[in-house]
């Protein structure tokens, strides 16, 4: 392409368009910007008013804080302004004047969820890193019983209405016009599933962008800062929720208060104070306030809360405010009795270090929430839950990884019967018979794994080496000698293309009487202009399975279900295809090919009529192949969290032993057995008489004999008319459908070359 | 004794296997992440957790891949001591050098710290360093200078007559130096310390101070990694025993020289015994390429 000014231009816009998207805090119009400064001055005017708040006061005008219970239940058209004339904001009692929580779920955070006994602070041990998944069991409490508290949405948040608009709109709106039993502000289903996932956050950048960040937290050993994913849904993921939490761990006490946060929610300012729900003495109380609200004024100062904010987090506020209700959760932690603070140190320190360190590792207990309330103010939904487990994350990755390597040696062993399954079959007649649908299944499912690999190698930078290395081994299975195979097969099979079934059966050519194409004006393609096609076919179906396959993970479970049950099926059937090319090719039962084998040997000619797939590659692959699947379906804690289903894993199991039966019976009783006599065609034979007339044709000499084209020795024919060259044996010669004579042996030595005419390149019906 | 090697690792399983070892079980410990098991501290590996097993396997992997980098080099210029000795000596003498350096440096470290109240030497190194060094006295010893060559270093700014000019005389065997030295800077004061003792080990070896170098063959390696060459085998000497590496090396001259057994190991140029071989799949795939 010659660059001239045009296309230079275009390359430039392109480039800059690339290049131009808003940095920074996102900002890309003068309405954005005065969206951002209300919001900042919001939070630093929310800020300050929770810098003057201490253990005896109340929440002044901190948004979602504005409006006690009793408020709303005094008066339930009332508005949540700052201040409210008859308020008092300078006292601070755990009760539903003031808490948003009513009075019930308050006694039980306080009698059931929070509720070890805290007398003496050494007698429980909770380990001070959590990272973990946990898994359980939700039921709701009640989605009826409480007022719902208003919260609004300040405007501001809400996007320009037209081009010209500079400033953003000033008021809050009232949610109103939420239907009642919307599933999106509801919880309709009575139990469901639940998942936490728990992330420290020790460490905030301070600067927009930056990569570095510090640590900000001086009571490591008090309070953890931590991120909750919790999600909830019904057993048929129809009602989904997900959850995103600031959570505050107090480390001494097991105890987790996780807040969401949104725009009309801004929890962060509240943790001190719901964070000391418990009957205790005053002093303790005051102590632990102030504290935790140092912890959070450090959080705030080193992040530059204010300073980072883009327009990304207002977005996600608005988005999550309107789409979502706002939860409290109040979780308690089991307590690692067992262990010393030393142990727990060490075997915090083997996890993020490995080094061989006494810790034994494989008897770490779970990371266990053994109670938790999830109430939402601004829906008055309670859930509860009891006992949600799971490992810790180090340790999954651990295990992760083991199973990653004993793939690596299912794929080395799969790379090894695929070469000893080539070199059986090392002629193109021998190729000719192996079914192209077979090993485009197992190379399918190969090459899609090597791409689930590769990408999830990105995702998971723990397990970078382990993935890329299963991809690579996979990669090199599926596109190195799989698809290498694939395009012998699938070019020792191209003069297939086009035939119907029953020509098939006959023995893989046109006939000139038939056919009509003639013969002699065939061309083969290469094998390098077959490779271009089967490799552009071999990505592309790649490309498309993986991605229905991944995207197909996010579908409502029943829809994923038969997917998945119905992909596996197919895709296990790769013998099927095999087992009808067999019968295509009609190679003889066992007994039958071991005589003529002895015969061939005796006349030393070499024939092609062996099985063309090794029984070691077939048992093997089968065994590799399924043995996964095996695992995935009855090890209950398997890594992939996938159900137990026995009854499938065995349905499949007979599936595939059916289809090695078939494949077993058509090596014994040869690959027809099935098929009535009568559908079968007669194949095409090498051998036999010729009539004088075409022999003439080809200038035999007087004593009917043809020079061999490889040769260049004389070939006794059998001549039909002619009686005295009755006494020669027609499997010395072979007679190509071209009417080409050549000796048997020239001829078969030939074919496991090409299957083309020595002569005139016409195509050659396989032995 | 020819002055060229043969290229290439052809009949050299002993080194073959030594460097494909040090390679795949570096990797390994990558992939599944548990290169740790080579560290040697002996605190706290040692007097805290008594984990004694890591005394044993500290040579057999490496943690860090510039050593196995370095090792795997060093391996293959090692190669002409498995053509001086054969095979079985060559990987009975190693794995006799693996035992004497393994027992000689985790026992000295053990007794230092000890005895000594302050920790001069707490880690030990990784990889097979110690086996290195003690084959590098056998290597300097037994294997014969070939060439030497100088490199001539002048100041090129200054006046003509008052050039001053450097000389540096090197030969065939700088390049192993180089290797063991950087090998040995590597590991930092341990490197140094396992170093001189295995080192020693391989003099003691060597002089017959530490039993066994005559004596001692490896059982069963002639059926594992040897069995396949032994039917074509010109170039596999062994050596029954009862002579010092002196005499084996006069009479390997001795024998080198009698007529017939030259090029031996070499293949046999078999191209025109069968005009027609039977092509195997690989090289059909390759000839597609070559259109």
């Amino acid at each position: 392409m010659e660059i001239d000014g045009n296309t230079l231009l275009i390359i430039i816009i392109v480039l800059f368009l690339f290049f131009s998207t808003p940095g920074g805090d996102g900002v890309s119009s003068q309405y954005e910007f005065n969206q951002l400064e209300t919001f900042k001055r919001q939070l630093s005017a929310e800020y300050e008013s929770f810098e003057r708040m201490n253990y005896n006061s109340g929440f002044r005008n901190i948004t979602g804080f504005k409006l006690s219970l009793n408020d709303v239940i005094d008066d339930p058209q009332r508005n949540a302004t700052y201040p409210i004339p008859s308020k008092d904001y300078e006292h601070w009692f755990q009760n539903q004047d003031y808490l948003i929580l009513p009075e019930d779920v308050t006694s039980r955070i306080k009698n059931e969820v929070w509720s070890l006994d805290m007398d003496d602070l050494d007698e429980n041990i909770f380990p001070p890193n959590i990272t973990s998944s946990l898994l359980g069991r939700i039921q709701l409490v009640s989605n009826n019983k409480y007022p719902s508290i208003p919260m609004p949405i300040p405007r501001f948040y809400e996007g320009p209405t037209e081009f010209s608009d500079v400033t953003p709109p000033v008021g809050e709106s009232y949610p109103e016009e939420w239907p009642v039993n919307s599933e999106l502000h509801n919880v309709t289903f009575d139990t469901g599933q639940l998942t936490i996932h728990l992330t420290h956050v020790d460490k905030v950048a301070s600067k927009l962008g930056s990569e570095r960040k510090n640590f900000f937290n001086s009571q490591t050993d008090r309070w953890k800062f931590l991120n909750l994913r919790i999600s909830l849904s019904d057993k048929s993921e129809h009602e989904k929720h997900l959850l995103h939490t600031n959570a505050i761990y107090d480390v001494r006490k097991g105890r987790i208060l996780a807040m969401s946060e949104s725009a009309k929610f801004h929890s962060r300012f509240a943790f001190p104070h719901y964070m000391n729900l418990q009957d205790g003495s005053d002093s303790d109380d005051k102590e632990m306030f102030e504290s935790l609200k140092k912890a959070i004024e450090e959080y705030w100062k080193m992040s530059n809360f204010v300073k980072t904010l883009t327009m990304g987090d207002l977005q996600d506020w608005y988005d999550e405010s309107v789409l979502k209700c706002e939860y409290m959760v109040f979780l308690q932690l089991s307590p690692w009795n067992q262990y010393t603070r030393d142990q727990i140190k060490m075997i915090d320190d083997e996890l993020n270090w490995p080094l061989g360190r006494p810790a034994n590792l494989s008897h770490l207990p779970p990371v266990t929430i053994s109670k938790g309330i999830l109430y939402s103010p601004d829906c008055g939904v309670e859930l509860a839950f009891q006992d949600a487990k799971g490992e810790r994350y180090e340790l999954k990755i651990r295990s992760i990884r083991t199973h990653l390597l004993f793939g690596i040696g299912l794929f080395i062993a799969q790379i090894y019967l695929l070469l000893c399954q080539m070199h059986h079959t090392n002629t193109p007649s021998s190729v000719n018979k192996i079914s192209v649908y077979c090993f485009s299944m197992i190379n399918l499912v190969d090459g899609s794994l090597a791409t689930i690999y590769f990408f999830a190698g990105n995702f998971l930078p723990e397990l970078y080496l382990p993935l890329v290395t299963s991809a690579f081994a996979c990669f090199i299975l599926a596109s190195v000698f799989e698809t290498r195979y694939l395009i012998s097969v699938y070019a020792s099979q191209l003069n297939e293309r086009n035939i119907g079934i029953s020509t098939l059966l006959r023995g893989g050519h046109t006939n000139n009487e038939e056919g009509g194409t003639g013969t002699g004006t065939t061309v083969i393609p290469d094998e390098s202009s077959i490779s271009g096609s089967l490799y552009a076919r071999f990505f592309f179906m790649l490309v498309t399975f993986t991605v229905l396959a991944l995207s197909a993970m996010s579908w409502p479970r029943k829809l994923r279900m038969i997917f998945e049950y119905s992909v596996i099926i197919v895709l296990n059937s790769y013998w099927l295809p095999q087992i009808f090319r067999n019968a295509i090719k009609g190679t003889l039962p066992r007994r039958n090919r071991l005589r003529d084998q002895r015969a061939n040997e005796a006349m030393g000619v070499r024939r092609q009529n062996k099985m063309p797939l090794l029984w070691k590659f077939v048992l093997g692959t089968t065994l590799i192949r399924t043995l996964p699947v095996v695992y995935v379906f009855t090890y209950s804690s398997n890594v992939f969290r996938h159900h137990r289903n026995v009854r499938f894993v065995v349905v499949l199991c007979l599936w595939l032993l059916f289809q090695i039966a078939m494949l077993y019976s058509q090596d014994i009783l040869g690959s027809r057995w099935f098929l009535p006599r009568m559908s079968i065609p007669e194949g095409y034979s090498y051998h036999k008489a010729m009539p004088a007339q075409d022999l003439l044709e080809h200038g035999s000499t007087a004593k009917y004999t043809i020079d061999c084209a490889i040769c260049m020795s004389e070939v006794p024919v059998r001549v039909e008319e002619v009686l005295e060259t009755h006494n020669v044996d027609e499997q010395t010669y072979m007679v190509t459908p071209c009417d080409h004579i050549f000796h048997t042996h020239c001829l078969e030595n030939w074919m496991s070359y090409k299957l083309q005419c020595p002569v005139c390149r016409s195509p050659l019906p396989p032995l | 004794m020819s002055m060229e090697t043969p290229a290439g690792l052809y009949k050299y399983p002993v080194t073959k296997l030594c460097m494909i070892g040090t390679t795949l079980v570096t990797l390994i410990a990558s992939i599944a992440n548990f290169k740790y098991i080579f560290i040697v501290k002996y605190d706290p590996f040692i007097s805290e957790y008594h984990q004694y097993f890591r005394l044993l396997i500290f040579q057999l992997g490496c943690v860090n891949e510039t050593d196995m980098a370095l090792l795997v080099l060093l391996w293959y210029q090692f190669r002409n001591l498995e053509r001086l000795m054969g095979s079985l000596k060559y990987i009975s003498v190693i794995s006799l050098i693996l035992v004497y350096t393994t027992t000689c440096v985790a026992g000295l470290n053990g007794l230092v710290n000890r005895i000594l109240p302050w920790k001069i030497w707490n880690s030990l190194t990784t990889g097979c360093l110690p086996v290195m060094l003690a084959l590098f006295h056998f290597y300097k010893e037994y294997t014969p200078q070939v060439y030497e060559f100088e490199v001539l270093l002048t100041q090129p700014w200054s006046q003509k007559n008052h050039r001053k000019q450097y000389k540096w005389v090197l030969n065939d065997q700088f390049l192993v130096n180089a290797l063991i030295s950087i090998l040995l800077l590597n590991q930092g004061v341990e490197g140094m310390i396992c170093g001189f003792i295995s080192w020693i080990c391989g003099v003691f070896l060597d002089k017959g101070l530490l039993p066994g170098m005559d004596r001692w063959r490896l059982p069963l390696v002639e059926h594992f990694l040897l069995s396949k060459d032994t039917n074509n085998n010109q170039g596999f000497y062994e050596n029954s025993g009862g002579e010092t590496s002196e005499e084996l090396l006069i009479r390997r001259g001795d024998r080198e020289e009698s007529p017939g057994t030259g090029d031996g190991a070499l293949p046999l140029d078999d191209e025109n015994a069968n005009d027609e071989p039977a092509r195997p799949l690989g090289v059909q795939f390759l000839e597609t390429f070559r259109t």
